[in-house]
């Protein structure tokens, strides 16, 4: 057909159905539908062999349902297709964690750390597995930086005041406690835990 | 030699104007039955389906397994061309409406019904066409096509100038009347490219082309080399410019009531390689139909060795002055419009179409400079009825002097009154997303749609460019009022990530199986129901 080519032609020519297959599949994944979403994971992965999305979202799947073997098998072909992927990274983490091995849950989680300091997924991640281990000055170290970044972040504020209580430090703990309530004055869990830490600090006086 | 197989006996199937559909095809035997089956299963029954088989691969037996008496076979061993399959077809055609398909490409199933509706309800208009999809695919080795995306590449109202310069109708899209090919003539068959576009071009200076935004059938488009044969062509820049300057100063029989034609009088003292080289130019650089009139004494008429269309060599006295010359070319002439051009003129791309352009748009009586005139090489285009009345009534004047007594102005072409103001701010905004202005590009495209036609286009590439620019609520509103009016994969792409990103993931999901049904074959059911506790956490991951 001869004609002049007027329209938006992008680069994702090549990718579209695999980008229409990938949303569907984390969105699925986001209702709880395992099932639809392995199918599009799938069918997006015969599209894209090169690309590491759907073997973290066939991974993500996996985990949710359970089956951690796949899940470790899913996250370590995007680990081989994308050596740089956080992501994977974090999935081989929490499937270690699910496994109960917390000394390489946390490795795995700190590798995806330095691989992407924004993951907050591997900074939740690394919190669960410390409360479990009881060592905690490295990831409170990541969650400062972190916030510093990223300030007012809720979730890791909360569990930064959670790590400082638990490591002896509940002044800094009440400091973070009451930015968060005042940026989210109905958080009932920080409200709750700042109860706590006030009752600390009251009992240390 | 070939040999038509017409069914002895038609099922009748008359509901509405009948429509001849035709379907050239060679060594494309793969996807044939595919192409062939789409028109069968059209809603608009009343067809007569031709299948011309240009040499290549035997293809009966495909054609004969659908077993429906509309389809007419051309069975034809020796390969002539695209353009004589055409006319094959043509010669035998009855219907009052021609539609096209290649053999590669499929028709959706509304296709026919929704362009024959738009002609029958616009009857001034006696060619319309709809949008396709350029489906991009990778071929596997034992040639089945895997969808890979599918984008609506070519959607742009009907523009005459534009449509004289280059195509912008994808010929399978298009449905024409029959009656127009007695004007327009049939396809050219010593073309090798650009073949289509011959003939919507040529149609074009007949009717007005009424463009239907409705995606209505697939053109395919495997990733890596196209083995189409147009493209394997172009890639011969001499056979591309001979096809090129073919098709533009192709005239067809007037009258032609869509076009006013345009008569370029060059004016030269004597012959000389200047004079050659300044018509060289205007063969090579209009695009606008012109005839060529060059006033010269006899002796100098023979010293020049024409070889360009459209040229008429008009003997004038050799001792006659340039007002003269003129006058005698004028009488010869037949155009709406003259160009008066001396031949020390640089003649460049546009040089006659911009201010022609804005000449055709002026309400006034006035003629338009052309670019480079000055004080002593005076060069202008003026309406024929203007410079008739100023020579008629001034002829001892010179010809702007003669204009000017008549009180017809003679002025530049202001920027605005340019052809292709909307390919000027189409770059604009493309360049804006190059440098990475969204917002920029997203405003330009928003304020093209609503001035400059193709709305529906530009409100597509607003809302992408919003999105870019992380203006969500903007990108989710026009997207929301694109998808309602033509949804597309990639706009219903765009509004499923906005609904994502807000949490709304049944929308998403909703918007998505649309998506994904159009990229099918084999569809991913889009239905489903709400939520788990896990919901939360999973998405977090996948940010």
């Amino acid at each position: 057909m001869d004609t002049a080519r007027t329209n938006s032609v992008d680069s994702h020519d090549r990718t579209q159905h695999y980008d229409v297959l990938r949303e569907l599949g984390d969105c699925y994944t986001s209702v709880g539908d395992y099932g639809q979403a392995q199918r599009c994971y799938e069918k997006a992965a015969s599209l894209g062999p090169d690309e590491p999305g759907p073997y973290i979202g066939l991974g993500v799947a996996s985990l949710q349902t359970g089956k951690l073997d796949d899940a470790e098998i899913a996250f370590r072909v995007a680990c081989r297709l994308d050596p740089k992927c956080a992501k994977a990274y974090a999935g081989l983490a929490m499937v270690a964690q699910q496994q109960q091995d917390f000394p390489q849950a946390f490795d795995l989680y700190m590798k995806s750390l330095e691989l992407d300091t924004d993951s907050i997924t591997a900074l939740l991640g690394l919190f669960q597995v410390s409360c479990e281990m009881g060592s905690f000055a490295r990831v409170i170290h990541y969650l400062e930086v972190y916030l510093e970044m990223h300030p007012g972040d809720p979730s890791v504020m909360y569990a930064l005041s959670a790590l400082y209580l638990k490591d002896g430090r509940p002044q800094q703990a009440r400091d973070v406690l009451r930015n968060l309530l005042t940026l989210e004055p109905g958080n009932q869990d920080a409200a709750n835990l700042l109860e706590e830490v006030e009752h600390v600090l009251a009992e240390a006086r | 030699m070939s040999a038509t197989r017409r069914p002895p006996s038609a099922r009748a199937r008359n509901d509405g104007p009948l429509v001849s559909v035709l379907l050239p095809t060679h060594n494309r035997r793969r996807y044939l039955g595919e192409a062939l089956a789409s028109v069968l299963r059209q809603t608009h029954q009343h067809l007569e389906i031709f299948v011309v088989r240009d040499g290549g691969q035997e293809v009966a037996d495909v054609v004969d397994s659908f077993q429906d008496a509309r389809v007419i076979f051309i069975d034809r061993k020796e390969n002539r061309g695209k353009p004589y399959s055409l006319n094959e077809a043509l010669s035998q055609a009855r219907g009052k409406y021609i539609a096209y398909l290649d053999d590669d490409d499929v028709y959706y199933p509304h296709h026919v019904e929704t362009l024959v509706k738009a002609l029958e309800a616009q009857t001034e208009c006696k060619v319309a066409y709809s949008d396709l999809y350029k489906t991009s695919c990778e071929v596997l080795p034992g040639g089945s096509r895997v969808p890979l995306s599918k984008h609506v590449e070519i959607s742009r109202d009907f523009d005459r100038f534009l449509m004289l310069y280059f195509n912008h109708v994808l010929h399978v899209s298009l449905m024409h009347r029959r009656e127009l090919l007695d004007k327009t003539g049939l396809y050219n068959e010593d073309l090798k490219i650009l073949i289509d576009w011959d003939m919507t071009r040529r149609l074009a200076f007949f009717s007005d082309f009424h463009h239907v935004s409705v995606v209505t059938g697939e053109y395919y488009s495997p990733v890596g080399e196209s083995d189409r044969i147009s493209f394997q062509r172009r890639k011969d820049s001499q056979e591309y410019t001979r096809n090129l300057l073919t098709i533009r100063t192709t005239r067809p029989a007037k009258p032609w009531s869509k076009i006013g034609d345009l008569s370029v009088i060059l004016l030269t003292d004597r012959v000389s390689n200047r004079t050659a080289d300044t018509m060289l130019r205007i063969w090579r650089h209009t695009f606008y139909p012109y005839k060529l009139y060059v006033p010269l004494p006899p002796a100098e008429i023979s010293r020049l060795n024409v070889d360009m269309p459209h040229v008429e060599l008009v003997p004038v006295a050799p001792v006659s002055s340039m007002a003269e010359r003129v006058d005698t070319a004028l009488q010869r002439s037949e155009g709406d419009y003259v160009a008066i051009v001396p031949e020390s003129l640089a003649v460049e791309e546009m040089w006659v179409e911009n201010p022609l352009y804005a000449l055709i748009n002026s309400a006034g009586r006035d003629g338009v400079l052309l670019e480079g005139a000055t004080a002593q090489s005076w060069a202008a285009v003026l309406r024929r009825s203007d410079l008739e009345q100023a020579r008629r009534s001034y002829p001892h004047l010179s010809v702007d002097a003669s204009l000017a007594a008549s009180g017809i102005r003679t002025r530049r072409p202001q920027e605005e009154e340019l052809p292709f103001q909307f390919d000027e701010l189409l770059r604009q905004a493309r360049a804006a997303e190059a440098d990475g202005n969204w917002v920029t590009a997203a405003r330009i495209f928003e304020c093209m749609g609503e001035r400059h036609q193709n709305a529906l286009w530009m409100k597509t590439m607003a809302a992408h460019a919003y999105f870019k620019a992380g203006d969500r609520a903007r990108a989710e509103s026009l997207s929301r009022e694109i998808n309602r009016e033509r949804p597309t994969v990639d706009t219903l792409l765009l509004e499923a990530r906005m609904q994502r990103r807000k949490g709304d993931f049944d929308a998403a999901i909703h918007l998505l199986g649309r998506a994904e049904q159009v990229l099918g074959p084999d569809p991913v059911c889009p239905v489903h129901s709400a939520g788990s506790l896990c919901a939360t956490q999973a998405e977090s991951f996948q940010r």
